[in-house]
This record gives C-alpha cells, sequence and structure tokens, in this order.
C-alpha cells in the first residue's frame, strides 16, 4: 500500500527540534525564507477572480452616476434590455428590499447611518454611484448597453468641502437627518483646558490629512455562482475577510450562511480597501440567484478610483501646550472628518482610532480630540493602510516639530523629553490605551547613528551657506496593531488556525487569516516546519475559502501574523501533545521519555531521563518487545490514521485547531530620518537619505518585514508628495485615472537604510508586534518634516500634503 | 473651468455675424455636428459627435442665444449630455472689425464637465477647447468669405487643417512683406 511505502521512508535529515522558539536551534524563523508565493505571481500563474472562468458565465457592467448629488426622476431601460446579447438590466427598484443594507459595523453613540442599497433608488449621492446593473453574455456588450440606459437627474446642489458640510446653512445630503454631522465625538483624558492655560506656550496650526486612494494593483472583483439544485452560492471575491464577508452576504441575501461559500482566491493587494462589504458583492449572488448562471464583474480602474473606499480625509486644528524646556503639557485636535456620502464598514470607526493614538510615543499628561464627522457628497472613506494611525501620527509629530521650531530646539531633543522610560512599560496613555511594551530611545539613537545626525546637522549648516536647500526630518512614531481583543472589536479580534497532519507526514494549516500579498504562506510554513521539524516544503498553508477553512477574521490591522501567526503556533502545540503520546507507544515507552531530535523520535536515554527527575517511581517501561527504536513524524502521522495501533482511547486523526484570542493590542514603533534636498530651480524634492529604524518586536521572515516597511514608506512618500483625490466644487471627481491620480512610480522612491531594534511583547507566545502599517505611519511626517527644515530659511513651520514643485518653488521664488 | 480666447476671421464682420447665427452654417462649422435644428426663437437642438482624448461618445443638447446684437455681440448658452457624461457652459462672443477688413473675434465662457468626462478628461479640455476653436473659426472663415447663394464650402478634418495652415502662411508672409516695406521698424 503506498500509504505504508511514503511512511518507511527515510526522513529528510533536518536539524530540528520541538520548541525551537525557546531555544537557539531555529532553522527557519528569523530567516530571510524567499516567499513560496513569487513563483506563481512572476510567471502569472497565480489566479485572481478574473482567471476564474466557469462555462456559461454572463458579465455584469454598472451604470454609475455622472452627477455628485441628484435626484433620479426616471431610468428608462428598454433600449439597453433589447440590446444584443443582454439578458438583464436590474435598477434599484427592481431590486427593492430584497437585498438588505450595505453593512456598517460601527455602534457609534447617536451615529447616522443612512440607507445604503446595493443600487441607487430615488437619489444619487456621489459620482460613481451604482445605478442600474446590466447583465449580458459578453462584458463588452455589457458595457455597450449600459450607454443605452437614459436617466433623467434633477441636479441637487452637491456638499463637496467637509467644513463646508459642518455648517448650518449648508445643503442636507440626507435630508431625514436634518443636517451632515453622522456624529460628534469627544474623548480624551486629562484636563485639556487647564494643561493649555498653564503652558508656557500655546502652538495652534491648522493640519490636513488629504483624502487618498488606496489603489490595489488589483481591482475588485466579484463571480457568483448559483447552484439552485443545491441551494448554494459562491462568491468569489478579492476580499481581505472571506468570513466576515460571508456572514454579512448571508444576512442581505436571506440565504443560511452554510449555504454560502465565499472565496478569496489570489488578491493583488488590499491596503484596507477589500476589509469591507460593498453592494457589488451582494448584487452579483442576488443577480446569480435570479438567473441561474453564474455572474462576473471585474472592476475598471475608472470605478476603483470613483467607488472603492478612499482614505484619510481629514481637517483639523491642533492646539499643543508646551513648557519652555520643549515638555509637552496637552494636546488638542478639533477635527472634521470626511466620511463621504454613506458609511460602509468602518467608516465612522476610523476618526477614533485616530483619537486613540493621539499620545504617540510620547508622555502628553492632558489629551481631547473633538471629532466633527461629516457627510458630503463624494465616496465613502475606510480604512485605507494606516487607518486613522496615520493621521495621529501626522498630528503628534507635526506638533513636537512645531514645538521646537517655536523655542529653537533641535526636534530630536523635544522627542527624547517626551518619550516616556522603557521601566514605564506597560504605559498607560491620556487616551486610555496601555503600551504594551517599548524602548523609544533605543529606536531612536539607533536612527541617528545609522543617519551620523550631528554630522548631516553640520552638513546642513555647510549647504545652506552654499544656497543649497536641505533639510532633516525626523518621526518617532507608535502605532497600533495586531488587533487586536475582541473586546476592543466589532466582529472578533481573535484569530483561527487549524494544523493538519497528513498521513503522508504533510503539515497542511488552514489559517482564518486572509492574506493578500504579505506572505504568510511562506511565514507560517516556517513556524509549523521549525515547530514540527519538517521541511519547509512540506507545508502547505490553506487561506481564503471559508467552506475548506474555519471562521477566521482576516487580514488587516497588522494582525495576521501576530495572531493569526500564533494560533497557528498554539495548534501546533496542542497537537504535539498528541504526537508525542503516539510517538511513546510505538516506541512502546512513557511519553516524558520521548525525545525528538534529527527528525525522529526516540526513547531518551535512561540516565538522562533520570537525572532530569523525569522517572516514575517503578522507573521507565520496558520496550516493547518489537518496538522500534525510533519513529519519524511520518511514522507517527500514518499510524494515526491508519489507527491500527494507537494508545487506548486515543481519537485517531492528527489535527489540532485553536482560536487565538490576544489579550492586547500591540504597539510597534519606531524612528526614521529623512533628508532632501530641494532644488530651487523646479521645487522638486530629493531623497538624500532615508533611515528608519522599525521595532515590531520578534520578527519570523526578515526579508517581509522589510517588504512591508519598503511598501508603507512609498504610499508615504505618494501621500506626502504627490497623492490627493481631488473633486471639483460640483463634486465631480478629477482625479479619476491614473493619468490623474498621482501614485509614485518607482523612480520617485529612493534607496531605504533600514534596521530594527526588537523589544519583544508578552502580548503573543511569538512575541511578535506586526509591521503592516508601520512604513505608512512613520514616513509621512519624517518625509514632511524634511521638506520644512529644508523651507525653514523662508520662514516655513508648515506646509500641507501632497508637497507640490509648485507649491515649494513659490516659497523659493517669491522674492 | 474657463475657456478663452481670440481669432482673427478674413471676412466682414456683418457676414461672420450672419454666419455665426445661421444654424446651417454652424452645423456645417462645428466639429461633429451631426444635428443642430431650430427650436425656437433663437433655440437649438443638437447632436454632436465629439469627446476628448479617448473620452468619446455622442452629446445631445440644446444652445440657446442670448443678449443677440447683431454685428457685434451675442450669449451663447449650451448644455449637453451624452455617454461621455455632461457639458453645461455659456461664453460671450464679441466681434470687432478691424482695420484692415478683417473681424476679431472674442470669446470667453465658463464651462462645467461631468462624468467621465470630468473625471478622465478634465485636464485635457482647455487644450480640446482650443483645438475646436480653431477648427470651427477656421471653417466659419472658409463660409464667411463664400458670397450669398454660392454653394457652401466643404469641411472636414484634413480640409480645416489645410485651410489653418495656408491662413497660418498668409499671415506670416504678410507679416514678412510688412517688414520689408518698413525695414526699420
Amino acid at each position: 500500500m503506498r500509504l505504508e511505502g511514503e511512511a518507511t521512508l527515510e526522513p529528510l535529515p533536518i536539524p530540528h527540534r520541538l520548541n525551537c522558539l525557546e531555544g537557539t536551534m531555529a532553522k527557519y524563523i528569523g530567516q530571510r525564507v524567499k516567499r513560496t508565493e513569487d513563483p506563481r505571481l512572476i510567471k502569472g500563474l497565480a489566479h485572481y477572480v478574473d482567471d476564474i472562468r466557469l462555462p456559461d458565465t454572463l458579465h455584469v457592467v454598472f451604470l454609475r452616476s455622472i452627477y455628485a448629488h441628484a435626484r433620479i426622476t426616471k431610468i428608462d431601460s428598454d433600449e439597453a434590455t433589447k440590446a444584443p446579447g443582454v439578458v438583464a438590466v436590474f435598477t434599484g427598484r427592481d431590486i427593492g428590499d430584497r437585498i438588505g443594507p450595505v453593512p456598517c459595523a460601527s455602534a457609534l453613540e447617536g451615529l447616522k447611518v443612512p440607507d445604503h442599497r446595493p443600487l441607487a433608488r430615488d437619489k444619487v449621492y456621489f459620482v460613481g454611484h451604482p445605478i442600474a446593473a446590466v447583465v449580458a453574455t459578453d462584458p463588452y456588450l455589457a458595457r455597450d448597453a449600459v450607454d443605452l440606459i437614459t436617466v433623467d437627474y434633477e441636479e441637487l446642489p452637491a456638499v463637496v468641502d467637509a467644513e463646508e458640510a459642518a455648517k448650518s446653512g449648508s445643503p442636507v445630503i440626507h435630508e431625514q437627518f436634518g443636517d451632515n454631522i453622522a456624529y460628534r465625538l469627544t474623548a480624551g483624558e486629562g484636563d485639556i483646558d487647564a494643561a493649555l492655560a498653564s503652558a508656557d506656550r500655546v502652538i495652534r496650526q491648522r493640519i490636513v490629512n488629504q483624502r487618498l486612494a488606496p489603489v490595489a494593483m488589483e481591482p475588485r472583483g466579484v463571480l457568483a455562482r448559483y447552484l439552485p439544485g443545491e441551494g448554494e452560492l459562491t462568491i468569489w471575491s478579492s476580499t481581505q475577510i472571506p468570513h466576515l464577508l460571508r456572514t454579512q452576504l448571508a444576512l442581505m441575501l436571506g440565504i443560511p450562511e452554510n449555504k454560502l461559500r465565499v472565496i478569496a482566491p489570489e488578491v493583488g493587494g488590499g491596503f484596507g480597501s477589500k476589509l469591507n462589504v460593498y453592494g457589488e458583492e451582494a448584487l452579483l449572488g442576488w443577480i446569480s440567484m435570479q438567473l441561474g448562471k453564474p455572474v462576473k464583474w471585474i472592476e475598471t480602474r475608472r470605478e476603483n478610483l470613483q467607488a472603492t473606499i478612499h482614505g484619510r480625509g481629514q481637517v483639523g486644528e491642533i492646539e499643543i501646550g508646551c513648557k519652555n524646556d520643549g515638555t509637552v503639557t496637552g494636546l488638542r485636535y478639533n477635527v472634521i472628518a470626511d466620511l463621504g456620502a454613506y458609511l460602509q464598514l468602518l467608516t465612522p470607526a476610523i476618526p477614533t482610532l485616530t483619537g486613540l493614538m493621539l499620545s504617540g510615543s510620547y508622555k502628553i499628561p492632558a489629551i481631547q480630540i473633538n471629532v466633527t464627522a461629516v457627510f458630503t457628497n463624494k465616496m465613502a472613506t475606510d480604512a485605507y493602510r494606516g487607518a486613522g494611525r496615520p493621521e495621529a501620527t501626522y498630528v503628534v509629530e507635526r506638533a513636537m516639530d512645531l514645538v521646537a521650531a517655536e523655542l529653537g530646539l533641535d526636534p530630536v531633543e523635544v522627542r527624547r523629553k517626551n518619550f516616556p522610560k522603557p521601566e514605564e512599560f506597560p504605559f498607560k496613555t491620556a487616551t486610555g490605551l496601555f503600551y504594551d511594551s517599548g524602548n523609544y530611545e533605543a529606536a531612536l539613537n539607533k536612527a541617528l547613528e545609522i543617519s551620523d545626525y550631528a554630522k548631516l546637522r553640520e552638513e546642513q549648516r555647510r549647504a545652506r551657506d552654499q544656497g543649497r536647500l536641505i533639510g532633516i526630518g525626523v518621526s518617532s512614531y507608535v502605532e497600533i496593531c495586531a488587533l487586536g481583543p475582541s473586546q476592543a472589536m466589532p466582529a472578533g479580534g481573535w484569530e483561527s488556525a487549524t494544523v493538519r497532519i497528513e498521513p503522508t507526514g504533510k503539515v497542511t494549516i488552514l489559517t482564518g487569516a486572509s492574506p493578500h500579498g504579505q506572505g504568510q504562506e511562506t511565514s507560517f510554513a516556517q513556524i509549523a516546519a521549525d515547530e514540527l521539524g519538517v521541511d519547509i516544503n512540506d507545508v502547505t498553508v490553506i487561506h481564503g475559502d471559508t467552506s475548506i477553512v474555519q471562521y477566521g477574521i482576516g487580514t488587516f490591522g497588522s494582525r495576521a501574523t501576530a495572531v493569526g501567526g500564533t494560533a497557528v503556533l498554539k495548534a501546533i502545540e496542542k497537537l504535539k501533545e498528541k504526537i508525542n503520546r503516539i510517538a511513546a507507544h510505538l516506541l512502546g515507552t512513557d511519553a516524558s521519555l520521548v525525545a525528538f531530535s534529527e527528525g525522529r523520535f526516540s526513547i531518551r536515554e535512561a540516565k538522562r531521563a533520570a537525572a532530569a527527575g523525569e522517572v516514575t517511581a517503578a522507573g521507565p517501561p520496558e520496550p516493547k518487545p518489537n518496538g522500534k527504536k525510533s519513529v519519524s513524524l511520518k511514522d507517527v502521522a500514518l499510524a494515526a490514521h491508519l489507527a491500527k495501533d494507537l494508545p487506548p482511547d486515543m481519537e485517531p486523526g492528527l489535527s489540532a485547531t485553536y482560536f487565538f484570542e490576544p489579550k492586547n493590542f500591540t504597539f510597534p514603533f519606531g524612528t526614521h530620518i529623512v533628508v532632501v534636498e530641494i532644488d530651487r530651480e523646479t521645487g522638486d524634492v530629493k531623497f538624500l537619505r532615508y533611515v528608519a529604524v522599525d521595532d515590531c518586536g520578534k520578527v519570523i521572515n526578515p526579508m517581509l518585514v522589510e517588504g512591508q516597511i519598503q511598501g508603507g514608506i512609498a504610499q508615504s512618500i505618494g501621500q506626502a508628495l504627490y497623492e490627493e483625490v481631488v473633486y471639483d466644487e460640483q463634486g465631480q471627481l478629477v482625479t479619476g485615472s491614473l493619468m490623474d491620480y498621482a501614485v509614485p512610480r518607482a523612480h520617485m522612491i529612493p534607496r531605504f537604510e533600514l534596521d530594527r531594534t526588537e523589544t519583544p511583547t508578552d502580548v503573543n507566545p511569538l512575541g511578535i508586534k506586526g509591521v503592516g502599517e508601520a512604513g505608512t505611519i512613520g514616513a509621512t511626517p519624517a518625509i514632511v518634516g524634511a521638506i520644512i527644515d529644508a523651507l525653514a530659511p523662508f520662514g516655513v513651520h508648515h506646509l500641507d500634503m501632497p508637497i507640490k514643485p509648485e507649491t515649494i518653488w513659490r516659497i523659493v521664488n517669491r522674492s | 473651468m474657463k475657456i478663452e480666447g481670440t481669432h482673427t476671421l478674413r471676412a466682414r464682420r456683418e457676414r461672420v455675424f450672419r454666419a455665426l447665427t445661421d444654424p446651417a452654417v454652424l452645423q456645417r462649422c462645428l466639429p461633429g455636428c451631426e444635428r443642430l435644428e431650430k427650436t425656437g426663437e433663437n433655440s437649438y437642438s443638437t447632436t454632436m459627435k465629439t469627446g476628448v482624448g479617448s473620452i468619446k461618445g455622442v452629446f445631445t443638447g440644446i444652445v440657446r442665444l442670448e443678449d443677440v446684437r447683431p454685428p457685434e455681440h451675442y450669449r451663447i448658452a449650451v448644455e449637453g449630455r451624452g455617454q461621455p457624461g455632461f457639458l453645461k457652459g455659456a461664453g460671450d462672443l464679441d466681434l470687432e472689425e478691424q482695420t484692415d477688413g478683417t473681424t476679431l473675434i472674442r470669446y470667453a465662457g465658463d464651462v462645467q464637465v461631468g462624468g467621465t468626462l470630468a473625471s478622465v478628461g478634465q485636464r485635457m479640455i482647455q487644450g480640446a477647447a482650443k483645438m475646436m476653436a480653431t477648427q470651427f473659426f477656421t471653417a466659419l472663415e472658409a463660409e464667411a468669405q463664400t458670397q450669398e447663394g454660392e454653394a457652401p464650402p466643404k469641411h472636414g478634418f484634413f480640409r480645416t487643417a489645410l485651410r489653418w495652415i495656408s491662413g497660418r502662411l498668409q499671415q506670416i508672409l504678410q507679416r514678412l512683406r510688412r517688414s520689408k516695406r518698413h525695414p526699420q521698424s
């Protein structure tokens, strides 16, 4: 029998041991293991939603609003319905209440939630608002038929500017609410009024975090297939949260959750934009149920910029109080958050994350945030890489620079002065968080050392004397990651893993996290390979299919490795107990006497066992007469599945599932130092140095960590210098294609000098903090700070992003 | 968005103004205009096949002339909608007779666009509008140079381009001749 043949194969000669995390013999953990995902991605062999082809698939194209705010007086789709290839046309009125509202998971007190349906009914609220869905045998025929639908609009005044939206005279978007205020929130601790009143100086500054588009490389896409006989609906969607999506779609469509299967195949990036439940996902499922055929919709880039969530969008004013020595005494942030027309899954929660992180990496005794969140005639904002934390970090770090400028102090010294000391951890902030662990000064010092900061300042002075404009920017950030304890999360903060050892000894991991570019197929295999002492190529990580994988939460909030990786570790720990018992049984010994090395289980030498005090009074049991000297993991796995020779009462099979609930968030941190030079002639910004020291706790794969940091910084460069979602006064999206929405290109990204400090956390046994968003959180203020520092001779203290060459050129050439 | 410019037509002002208010002439001169029908005093309905760059399509809409003061001024209001989006605008046209018998037209207006036209084409609209204006006025000039009752000139992209180039060449030649006549200046 083949199984037996497999089981008797020689074990692979790999040095390993159980519980390697506690020792030094880890073979894979901590190593730069190449991503096992990459070959298929690089060769174009991966399967994204659009690569999944089912016979008889129909194609959906949406008609979307060309007005930001208008009443729909009439929709005439007769001609479209008769067009070649068209199978059906659906409008919001056709669907009625048969699809439930698009969900918002936030439960803030007093939050106004507009009724959000997949297709507009009587009014359109933003450019790109879906109005009708055309279903045809071919996507191009569907697209042509969209042109044949005529919609009569009665144009209404558009509310575009968030600050104007908050005013009492503004036109109202959702008439039923009376105004455009979705919610107001005041949070923070400490007597902020007293703190500001008693400060030696109070600095005020208006600060803008402009609206950004996440621009995942793969736009959204949905394929839905309803099998009427089985009553089963399968939805392939480019999503970060297949299980949460399944639950929400089951509720929206009114079908049992166990008849609905969501599959996230290869997902080409998300950055938070796919941490959502979109109307299109439910609608495709519904259409497939109506027509009994598979239906597919692949988002175009224009739709992606119009109708996939945006990020950021905060306009605020900070007041920061400080003593003359640079000690910060209080920080107030009055902010207007631009939510857009509707609330998507986490839209209202993003500004609250900003509020939580307003202490930054500093001891600030009094903090207050006053949020006014408003509706505008634009696409909803929601989680975009960092999700509320880049905004907070930008505010706090700009504040530190402003304090330094006001007092004529070095920005590094102002930061150092306000850091909590390592012995003060867990550190409680005035925003109510407990930072798990940290050594902010160590990361700062390392960054100063790598950049040779003192020398940089010296060079800057010399360069200035020669008329060159060189600036140095510093940012010491902290972020909230590994989201998070379930108490603090809208829909569970744990993560799940099943680890299975197949009869041939191959290891299968089913993770509830749904990686989409982060590389957990590699890093989770590293954990398992080390823990089980197998070759990494014998481990397969499966994710993103709700019918295969046990319920999970998903990948976002820098959580997949810290929470999901820990679940893998815990499941393996559960499994190892059973492995040991089976091995002991096969060896005819007691489980406490089983030793594992060189890929084999054997009986510990009695002497050593005795020395270890593990011998029972009766002494070690005699080995079975026909017992083997040693067995491999494969022998154990085969025995577990053949179940002919197992310890009495033992369940056959070899698999364990663990749901890991973290007790807290984690708080990674670091310091970025940026040196820029400004071209006087063009206003262009050139990076001379980019030094980043990040501390994300223990690291499984340094290459993956670096990749995350690099990508994050690149997106920060985008926010600092180039990117901005622009709507004109009528609410028309001006940045509607990648010709106008300026994502940075490769040549705009400098070489990074990356390093790390390692402060483990006790929130999870791996000591991992998370790193997915660090780059976008830490980098932006450092880049902006460097530009402002370069322009300091012109009396510049602050500039709003994106800092375009034109802005700089005008400052430099205004005399 | 503001659109403005000037154009000199080698024709008398009265003749230019008549051409500018003749729907048949306008239909021939407006690039992509497939239909321009009078629907009332100074108001017309139109179908135009036009666009910016790759954002092309058929627009239907209405055109109204206001504040008509022959032969020197009118205000034109346009509203059109089509698959690539919508367009809404109004502008003033002023005609000045020049001493050399030519007519200087100044135009200035404000245009709003929506839909794909706004989200993809916005940056190119001013350039495209300039180009369309050049095509339009070049064709209009040819119309205004014909005698009443004569068969109208033929238009089309290449014909118009040729006329525009020959117009430019004539201007340059004139300038050269003038500078020969007055070598000091």
